[in-house]
């Protein structure tokens, strides 16, 4: 159970890292992930079925993602239309690009090799995960390197302070419709690799993405913590595997796959407030700690003042009481 | 230097709330100018300012800066030439990221968008001699997120970035407005010494009738959507703070 679920969770990494993107980095929760997840697995299943390689079929994955966020970007940005409304545009067309990019709601594979068939031929599970780290890690690196050079470091400024940005020669536009475009490259990238493990592209396998998305990136947040791009970024798989096996308990548990969808949203409510309760907690001990410090410190201080105005008292009015 | 000739700004036109901001604006700024600019609020200098920087677009008019007419070039192009402080000090700084990042961002308004790696050598040297004049112990915490430094700090941060990049213009909004009237000062001395010492053309906006007679070599008035007042040089050092506050009244 924890050997599935550490590859299904890898398989969906370079979803919550796109959502991170979007979401931390940018500041703007993306509703494209809906659309792009089933277009990268639409795109790279009817490829595969009409002759392409497993390679080559996911790098159009891929791609596919880029274009529906390059999409939403050029919305948001040079159209003015609110992100949240830019998104929902974008996933709701991509339903029919899909359905004909797939000619039907659900295309299976037949006998193609998907990426995990050019492993040496180890348990699938093994399969998975080695595929998995390679993908992930291949990913984390691109990302960090990005992160390292004046293109990353504008990016982020943009999500932080988009008119000082401006103001600093940072082409803001550009910057958030590239931000867009990689992470839902990344969305579509999970969703081939998804739709390669599972042996079928489906329509609705992009229902209730963003809050597996934006749950895992908090779930990941909850374990590890840090300033360091490398330590968010890991924070994002470890997330994806983390939240992968919530459900697989979940499932264990007896509930049946249809109800995993409200499960999904329940436990993305628990993530946001787990945050929240634990910060006031915290804030309120380290207050007690302060004030009980504080009101030691006064009693101190009022018997050393209480002997100085005796002091006083005697050197500077005598003995006149 | 900066050149705007018959500026036209109206707000909701056509519409009840129609306001016409600038009218028919025209001004030249020359270099080494230090320009205080007052006004009533509502007047039109912030809106003046920001169809300067680009923030805010022109409906008719020209600018001209460097004798290149930017009136339809974007905020991010204009600022090879222009740096902008805010009032607001968390308006000229990235929070979340570092003191440290703050200012290579400020560096250099030119490839943004470059792949080279943004730390150099050396420069957490040249960080750290840029910010000990300001002395207040920035220059130990320049791996510190902005968010956790005081507003003033943040200011004077703001102030240093904006002229870290050698602008041409550099344009102040009631960058001292929203500090206490200690750190108000602090900022503005250090405001006149980096401006006098780059030798930098710049126009502030204050509401404070002390400092705009006190800085600069040249005093505009704004009122009602014109310039109806511009004294530099001997005739702005005869002016007093009463007189000013006289002719806000007409």
């Amino acid at each position: 159970m924890l050997i599935s679920s550490l590859g299904q969770g890898l398989l969906w990494a370079p979803l919550v890292i796109g959502v991170f993107i979007t979401f931390r980095i940018l500041d703007i929760p993306d509703l494209t992930t809906e659309g792009s997840f089933p277009f990268g697995a639409a795109m790279t299943i009817s490829l595969m079925l009409n002759g392409q390689s497993a390679f080559t079929a996911t790098l159009m994955g891929f791609l596919a993602g880029c274009l529906g966020g390059f999409v939403t970007g050029i919305l948001d940005t040079k159209l003015h239309i609110p992100s949240l409304l830019a998104g929902i545009l974008t996933m709701t067309g991509l339903y029919s690009v899909n359905m004909h990019v797939m000619g039907k709601s659900n295309v299976p594979l037949l006998t193609q090799k998907v990426l995990t068939d050019y492993l040496p031929s180890w348990a699938t599970e093994i399969q998975t995960i080695v595929l998995g780290v390679i993908i992930v890690g291949l990913v984390i690196l691109v990302l960090y390197l990005l992160f390292k050079t004046r293109l990353g470091l504008s990016l982020m400024a943009t999500g932080n302070n988009k008119n000082m940005s401006a103001a600093n020669g940072i082409n803001t536009d550009g910057m958030i419709i590239f931000g867009y475009t990689i992470s839902n490259g990344l969305i579509a990238l999970s969703g081939s690799l998804i739709a390669q493990s599972n042996g079928y592209a489906d329509i609705g396998m992009g229902i209730g993405t963003i809050v597996i998305g934006l749950a895992s990136v908090l779930v990941g947040e909850i374990f590890l913590r840090g300033r360091n791009i490398l330590v968010r970024l890991s924070a994002m798989v470890i997330g994806a595997i983390l939240y992968r096996f919530l459900l697989t308990v979940a499932m264990g548990l007896g509930f049946p796959p249809d109800d995993l969808k409200i499960l999904s949203a329940i436990i993305l409510v628990i993530v946001i407030c787990v945050p929240i309760v634990r910060n006031k907690l915290k804030t309120r001990k380290q207050l007690k700690i302060y004030l009980s410090q504080l009101t030691e410190g006064e009693q101190d201080e009022q018997i050393t003042s209480v002997k100085r105005t005796k002091f006083t008292k005697g050197v500077l009015s005598g003995d006149r009481e | 230097m900066l050149s705007v000739q018959n500026l036209q700004k109206v707000f909701f036109p056509g519409t009840e709330n129609e306001r016409h901001i600038l009218k028919n604006v025209s001004l030249k700024v020359y270099d080494g100018d230090f320009i205080s600019v007052i006004g009533n609020n509502g007047a039109g200098k912030s809106t003046l300012l920001n169809t300067i920087a680009g923030t805010l677009s022109a409906d008719a008019g020209s600018i001209n800066l460097e004798n290149k007419n930017v009136i339809k070039k974007s905020v991010s192009y204009r600022s090879r030439w222009m740096s902008r402080v805010f009032q607001d000090p968390k308006m000229g700084t990235a929070g979340e990221l570092s003191v440290a990042e703050n200012l290579v961002l400020a560096q250099s308004h030119v490839r943004t968008t470059s792949l080279k790696w943004y730390r150099k050598k050396g420069q957490w040297e040249t960080f750290q001699e840029l910010l000990k004049p300001l002395d207040m112990g920035l220059e130990d915490r320049l791996k510190t997120q902005v968010k956790y430094l005081s507003g003033g700090q943040r200011q004077a941060l703001s102030l240093l970035m904006a002229t870290l990049s050698k602008p041409k213009l550099l344009l102040l909004d009631e960058h001292t407005a929203a500090l206490d009237p200690k750190t108000s000062r602090d900022v503005m001395n250090l405001t006149d010494e980096i401006v006098n010492r780059e030798k930098l053309t710049t126009m502030m906006i204050t509401h404070k009738m002390s400092d705009a007679l006190k800085y600069g070599n040249r005093l505009i008035m704004v009122q009602d959507g014109q310039i109806t007042l511009d004294v530099s040089g001997k005739d702005k050092q005869e002016l007093d703070s009463e007189e000013l506050v006289g002719m806000f009244d007409n």
